[in-house]
């Protein structure tokens, strides 16, 4: 038995999300999506999980926190300046440093966050990625048996699918 | 609930005329005094949401949050005839009445302090009332529930909703500083204005988001409020801008921390390092802030009604208190004068802001079950 690639292409997203939806019904293959802009349906439809990246940025929020008191604790106690006869440890001051530091440093986590887990850079373009799922089409390929490439395709058909292409491996 | 309402406010006027006649006038005028300004700023903040929504093209709900914004506008020509009452009580309120500082004897004295308040407030009832009347028209709907299409709103929508925006933060920091600040003529901060506004307008999203929990339950089962993408933008109004109320309690306190001036620290030190007061700042704090920005941070949490709902009262509960404590130890600092006048007095306020609120919640029940579209706003 050998293994096939079904390219296809749709004009629209809820079509897209429509295949996806009837594909994970049927359970056949394995498929890859693409898409020229986030799309919500197509997201549903996939059915993937909360991204990790939220927790990533909360680690970097709380990190940046502790740099910010470690910053301003060790500096005042460095360098005991009496600051207009304040006490030397005055929280409304550090209070905007560690807010600061939380925001940039969990900004930061969060954009390396989705580098990470979006793949980017590709070094290697996946399979049956098209020119035009970049520009206005949407791209599902389906990864399946030969012996079910058949139904697949009426499947992708009668979701909407503009073209389908087979490709073996 | 109309006859209630009525029940409510001749409580409260009796309660007002036995305070006065007992010679109880200065706790009597300083409930009519945190009252006015709480449900003014409700009815004023949330009308200032419904031109918001205007101008950041909302459409989450429809028209529904629209009528919402502008249920509770009859009030503001309530608020605005209730205002030059104070004119009565105006020696029991404003220090400077009874002794004037020179200095500042040109702007704070009686003729020009209600000539200025009397037409800002009668301006932007004015205007609010405009709004109120294009937005309600059959375009104005029309482009907010065509989900479809990236028009602007309509002309008309487009001179009133920037007009209500802009006389709201003039209007109000101009209420701010004279209704106020000049209880405690001596202190002053400039960002003090856009604080009070803010909270009104927090004040006004949280009335709204309380309303709709309350209409979702006796609306039937197809009304929009049942939508629980609307109730999650509900909530995410609600808990963003409790979080731009902390953030303006802060940018004031810390500047007047690091000044250090006796005649900037001593507004802050009275209501939150002296006792009684201190506990009452504490739970503003709490109940505006700490509550709202810790259990609405879930999704989960902002799509429960019960959650939503309680979070939202709450917080109106910590509005009136903030406002109260704003108010309230200027004049009398060393006890808290609430008591059974007082409370009916609100009871009162409440009942006359429940009544102006019954023909703009009808129209709200009109449109949150008419089943039109909402926006196509996938989470």
């Amino acid at each position: 038995m050998s293994t096939v690639e079904i390219i296809s292409s749709f004009g629209d997203d809820a079509q897209c999300a429509n295949a996806i939806e009837e594909l994970r019904a049927a359970k056949v293959g394995d498929f890859n999506t693409f898409a020229p802009f986030p799309s919500h349906r197509i997201e549903h439809a996939i059915g993937k999980k909360k991204s990790p990246v939220r927790w990533m940025v909360l680690g970097g929020g709380i990190s940046g926190i502790l740099t910010g008191l470690a910053i301003t604790i060790g500096t005042t106690y460095e360098w005991r300046l009496n600051a207009g006869g304040k006490p030397l440890l005055s929280w409304p001051p550090f209070i905007v440093i560690c807010f600061e530091l939380m925001v940039l440093l969990g900004g930061i986590s969060g954009f390396l966050g989705v580098l990470m887990m979006s793949g980017i850079p590709a070094i290697e373009i996946a399979p049956g990625y098209d020119g035009r799922f970049g520009e206005d089409r949407f791209g599902l390929v389906v990864r399946c048996e030969e012996t079910e490439a058949e139904r697949v395709e009426s499947m992708l058909k009668e979701s909407g699918a503009e073209e389908v292409v087979r490709e073996g491996i | 609930m109309q006859t209630i309402a009525v029940a409510m406010i001749v409580i409260g006027a009796i309660a007002f005329v036995i305070a006065l006649m007992r010679g109880a006038a200065a706790i009597a005028w300083q409930a009519y005094l945190v009252n006015l300004l709480f449900f003014l700023g409700v009815a004023q903040g949330a009308l200032a949401a419904s031109a918001g929504f205007y101008l950041t093209q909302a459409k989450w709900g429809g028209s529904t949050p629209y009528r919402l914004g502008e249920a509770f506008a009859p009030f503001l020509w309530v608020g605005f005839f209730l205002f030059f009452g104070l004119f009565f009580g105006r020696a029991e309120i404003f220090p400077w009445v009874t002794h004037p500082i020179p200095q500042k004897a040109a702007w704070l004295n009686t003729p020009f302090l209600f000539a200025r308040d009397g037409i800002g407030l009668g301006v932007m009832a004015a205007a609010s009332f405009a709004f109120v009347r294009v937005s309600r028209a059959d375009d104005a709907r029309a482009w907010a529930t065509a989900t479809d299409d990236i028009e602007l709103p309509p002309h008309s929508i487009r001179v009133f909703a920037p007009v209500v925006g802009v006389l709201f933060a003039v209007v109000y920091t101009l209420i701010a500083f004279d209704l106020v600040m000049s209880l405690a003529p001596v202190w002053r901060s400039t960002l003090f204005g856009w604080y009070f506004f803010a909270g009104a307008f927090w004040s006004g999203l949280s009335a709204m988001a309380l309303t709709a929990v309350v209409l979702r339950g006796r609306l039937g089962a197809h009304n929009v409020f049942t939508n629980p993408i609307v109730m999650h933008d509900v909530g995410k109004m609600v808990f963003a801008f409790s979080v731009f109320w902390i953030y303006l309690v802060f940018a004031q306190y810390i500047v007047i921390w690091y000044g250090d001036l006796p005649v900037e620290t001593f507004f802050i030190v009275q209501r939150a390092h002296h006792m009684p007061w201190s506990p009452l700042s504490v739970a503003c704090v709490v109940l505006i802030w700490l509550i709202p920005f810790t259990v609405l941070m879930s999704v989960r949490a902002k799509k429960t009604p019960m959650i939503l709902g309680t979070v939202a009262g709450l917080g109106l509960v910590g509005m009136w208190l903030e406002r109260y404590v704003l108010v309230v130890p200027s004049l009398s600092l060393d006890a808290i004068p609430f008591g059974p006048t007082q409370f009916l007095i609100s009871i009162g306020f409440l009942g006359a802001f429940l009544i102006s609120a019954v023909p703009g919640l009808n129209r709200v029940a009109q449109a949150a079950t008419s089943g039109e579209p909402v926006g196509d706003d996938a989470e």
